[in-house]
């Protein structure tokens, strides 16, 4: 499989002020599955589009296992493109749509029909050769959509939001789909969502996109549990993570914040000792709702655990929990309780607040503050 | 807005049905009075009056129309002009149809820089008023040996044309994702490639209204066929002018309607048969404004 | 962990430089043809006419210049005149009625009714057919002896007189009404089309809120179609505009020339009369009458987009 370098992609469109693209470096290894993520108007498709060849790039360069092909044509670049839409061509059947790139290569015809066979057998759609895309459900279209980049076993796999146009169940079924024959197949694929459950449950690496910048590249894990700025904290996660603006204080067994709620009710939480420089002053606190729970007894003799009793506004049960909406600094923060332990809206409850894994945020540059 | 509507109060829908039906009528009765007058003596057209059935149903008004009336200085009726239109009409049709396919497809898909540009003198092409050109085209025909020929009418007829069809085109190949070109442009289709085997095999509603539209307009066409052309070459319109309005002897509007029967046929076929690509010719050139 | 045999790339061609400069010129080459016909063919033949309409040329160009005579010559001139009137009276009420009656029976179609596609066939079959056919039967059935009026007449009505047709000042409302049967059903056509893409939610509000009918109609549909009120009247502007061919089938301009319209003079002074000069000018005051109609209305279109 192969390795992709973006450096220093940049892209502004004729006549438009700003760019869009403000300088994108990004290494992909080779059977890397690296997801693009950010809100609309990010930069992630056109960004996508530049590997393809779809369109040119201002400045920098793409450079594809030690090649620079910045310049090459689409077809010469041996890419291939999953789109949102699917883009199969409606006149033709299933066969000819997944043989269509084969054939424009001069490939054999038993060849072609080899590839053909091998990839139907792979995405479990053979019964489906001869029928038009019309006829198919869109979850067939999908998999059509994704057989022909197979047929053509190019270098990269270039997946621009396929999911979308799916509804949620199928939505489901699919990534599971995907993320076996990424393991099965161990291509190197370059993967464009506005949804981030889905970087997270599918990417090896995630690229969290704004403005045509970069805001972070890490794992999945590294995104979540320590985002660089507000930005990638907020864009992450689902609840989001919840700001509440404190003051770090020196308290007596440590370094503490003070969060009150609307009804005057307060709790000193504990903070990280890293934060000392910050005595006096405003820091941002970013706490993930799974962070706020019902007080669990194995966690009582914990530091960096504390209790607080607050009025519930909301609550909205999910299943698997309930989510809560408390006030903090005249802030929204939802926490995550045990639906086997009741919470009335409009009185108070019991909460715990687990400060291991909250991250800490600069108010000015809105990066995080990280130990030291 | 049809679902909204109730088909209730009696009153009111009698009277809409009365009025539609009534139109109808203002409608069809001159295409009835046409016809009805073909078929009759022109004893009886001067005995009877417009609506009466004919006293003895004839077929000679038809039969002088094809082969012996006068149109102008000859006197061999209009079936050779009605070869003419259609050896001046079929070419036209299919060579602007093609052109325009082509230009609807670059414009619509591989727009260049200065491509809106030409659409934008296309589409004011389509306005232009036909009397600033038919001095200079006259002179050039004359020039390129082609004035008074079929061919002349032809190369009229598609530099005319070719602004409207390419019009219909763009505006249909613009309803087509791009995504479907670019997923094509990566499977390595090039220019042609895509056209051919991606756009055309999904063309044929487009290409049925450019067709009969363009024939429909360039059959149907008199102002070019008189100033460009006379005697020999001359299109149906121009002949069924000139035979309903040479006033040599005894006016004989059996022959006149026959004749204009004979000139709206074709039209009138290609209408009952395909009609629906006509409308959307119609509507499709206007919503753009 | 099944691992993809890498197949040895096989492209088309090598990539090449000079088919990559081909395609990329391709696109422009395509449309060059249309390019030099239409630049030709209309631009460069409208500047043609434009010289010559500065020019004393009569049956054969001559390229002297004399400034605005022709046009000075057009503004004395008793049958241009004549035709410019009647192209304000004739286009006038050919829009006005053929906009009443489309709409009218746009909206009679619209409301559920049976063969609706068959009774739509029968409005537009008109269109279909040539100016000269619609002008040769129109001519027949307005005849002054044997047509209308005896028809009239064989009906009972003896006293019905319409010779409109040979008289000088009522000829030009036959060449209006031979118009508005041809052209009335796509009007039809057009509002039809607009009426069925009117958001049925904003009627449906309207219902609840306890307006009646004709009242949506007149106060919230008809409003909301106002672009194809105004691509009605392009259209039909335009029709009018060119109109000659009506002309000459069913008057040929007469009786005299008191149907005459611009499209008339143009051909009669171009190609008959040998004035070219006056001819040329003529045609381009009808290109300078367009214009007054397009360019108002691209300017708003245009400026409506950029409100948005």
């Amino acid at each position: 499989m192969s390795q992709l370098e973006l450096r220093s992609i940049r892209k502004t469109y004729p006549g438009v002020a700003e760019e869009t693209l403000k300088g994108i470096d990004i290494d992909i290894a080779s059977g890397e599955f690296l997801i693009l993520v950010g809100p609309s108007g990010c930069g992630k498709s056109t960004l996508m589009n530049t590997i393809a060849g779809l369109e040119t790039i201002t400045n920098g360069s793409i450079v594809l296992d030690g090649k620079d092909i910045s310049t090459m044509e689409p077809k010469d670049r041996d890419i291939a493109m999953v789109f949102q839409s699917y883009a199969l061509y409606p006149t033709m059947s299933v066969r000819e749509n997944i043989a269509f790139g084969l054939k424009i290569r001069g490939l054999p015809k038993h060849e072609i029909d080899q590839e053909v066979e091998r990839v139907a057998d792979l995405l479990q759609i053979s019964q489906l050769l001869n029928k038009k895309p019309a006829n198919l459900s869109g979850g067939q279209q999908q998999r059509v959509a994704m057989g022909r980049a197979l047929a053509r076993r190019p270098r990269i796999y270039l997946f621009d939001e396929p999911l979308s146009n799916l509804d949620a169940k199928l939505r489901v079924e699919m990534r599971t789909e995907i993320k076996k024959l990424h393991q099965r197949l161990k291509t190197t694929i370059v993967y464009v969502t506005h949804d981030q459950i889905e970087a997270m449950t599918l990417a090896d690496r995630i690229a969290v996109l704004k403005d045509g910048e970069l805001q972070q590249l890490g794992t999945p894990k590294e995104v979540y549990d320590r985002p660089e700025n507000l930005f990638v904290a907020g864009f992450m996660g689902s609840p989001a993570m919840s700001f509440v603006p404190v003051t770090v204080e020196q308290g007596e067994g440590g370094l503490e914040a003070e969060v009150r709620g609307n009804d005057g009710r307060a709790v000193k939480l504990p903070v990280p000792e890293f934060l000392v420089d910050r005595v006096g002053k405003k820091v941002i606190l970013g706490i993930r709702p799974e962070h706020i729970t019902q007080p669990q007894d194995q966690k009582n003799e914990q530091t960096l655990v504390a209790k607080g009793e607050f009025t519930i506004e909301v609550t909205e049960p999910t299943g698997p929990d309930v989510i809560a909406l408390i006030q903090l600094n005249d802030t929204n923060v939802h926490c995550r309780i045990d639906p086997e332990h009741p919470v009335t809206w409009g009185e108070t409850a019991e909460l715990m607040f687990d400060m291991k894994k909250v991250v800490f945020f600069d108010p000015d540059t809105e990066k995080r503050i990280a130990p030291h | 807005m049809t679902d909204v509507v109730r088909t209730g109060f009696r009153p009111s829908r009698v009277a809409i049905y009365g009025v539609l039906l009534l139109a109808a009528l203002v409608y069809m009765i001159p295409l009835f009075i046409m016809l009805v007058t073909s078929f009759k003596t022109p004893m009886d057209i001067r005995t009877g009056n417009l609506m009466a059935l004919p006293a003895d149903w004839t077929t000679i008004g038809w039969t002088k129309a094809w082969s012996e009336a006068c149109t102008g200085v000859e006197c061999n009726g209009i079936s050779g002009y009605f070869w003419n239109s259609f050896k001046m009409t079929v070419p036209a049709v299919l060579i602007s149809t093609l052109l325009g396919a082509f230009n609807g497809y670059v414009l619509s898909k591989w727009k260049f820089k200065g491509s809106d540009l030409f659409f934008g003198m296309l589409l004011f092409g389509c306005f232009v008023p036909f009397q600033v050109v038919l001095l200079p085209m006259a002179a050039t025909l004359g020039q390129l040996g082609l004035a008074n020929t079929t061919t002349g009418l032809v190369l009229v007829h598609v530099i005319y044309g070719v602004a409207f069809t390419t019009l219909f085109f763009r505006n249909y190949y613009v309803a087509i994702p791009d995504a479907l070109i670019k997923a094509a442009r990566l499977d390595g289709a090039g220019f042609f490639t895509i056209f051919f085997r991606i756009l055309l095999p999904m063309s044929t509603p487009i290409f049925m209204v450019s067709l009969i539209w363009q024939f429909t307009q360039i059959w149907n066409d008199f102002l070019f066929g008189v100033v460009f052309a006379s005697g020999d070459s001359q299109p149906i319109t121009v002949a069924l002018n000139n035979l309903v309005n040479t006033s040599t002897g005894v006016k004989e509007y059996n022959v006149d309607m026959a004749a204009a029967m004979i000139a709206a046929l074709p039209t009138l076929v290609v209408y009952i048969v395909a009609g629906k690509y006509f409308i959307r010719g119609l509507t499709a050139g206007s919503v753009k404004g | 962990m099944e691992h993809i045999q890498r197949r040895p790339v096989r492209v088309a061609r090598a990539p090449s430089r000079l088919l990559d400069g081909l395609q990329r010129w391709l696109p422009k080459l395509v449309v060059a043809p249309t390019f030099v016909l239409i630049g030709v063919g209309i631009y460069g033949y409208m500047l043609w006419t434009g010289v010559l309409s500065f020019t004393s040329s009569s049956f054969l160009p001559v390229y002297d210049f004399v400034g605005f005579d022709q046009y000075a010559k057009l503004m004395t001139n008793d049958r241009w005149l004549t035709a410019s009137v009647n192209l304000g009276i004739f286009g006038g009420l050919f829009i006005l009625s053929c906009l009443l009656i489309g709409v009218v029976l746009a909206i009679f179609l619209d409301q559920k009714i049976r063969q609706e596609g068959a009774i739509r066939t029968i409005y537009l079959y008109p269109m279909a057919l040539s100016m000269i056919v619609t002008g040769t039967v129109w001519k027949w059935i307005l005849n002054p002896s044997l047509g209308l009026e005896k028809l009239m007449h064989d009906w009972g009505w003896t006293s019905f007189s319409f010779d409109w047709l040979v008289n000088s000042d009522m000829a030009i409302y036959t060449i209006v009404m031979a118009a508005v049967w041809q052209a009335s059903g796509f009007v039809m056509a057009l509002f039809l089309a607009g009426l069925r893409g009117v958001d049925s939610s904003i009627i449906r509000a309207a219902r609840v809120d306890g307006a009646s009918l004709p009242l949506i109609y007149w106060k919230i549909i008809l409003p909301s179609l106002r672009p194809v009120f105004f691509s009605a009247v392009m259209v039909l502007a335009h029709i009018a505009i060119k109109s000659f061919d009506l002309v000459m089938a069913m008057t040929a301009g007469g009786p005299g020339y008191s149907t005459d319209l611009p499209a008339v003079f143009m051909y009669a002074h171009t190609f008959t009369r040998g004035q070219m000069g006056l001819g040329s000018a003529s045609a381009m005051l009808m290109l300078g009458a367009i214009l007054a109609l397009i360019v108002p209305y691209l300017y708003s279109e245009l400026r409506e987009k950029r409100h948005d």
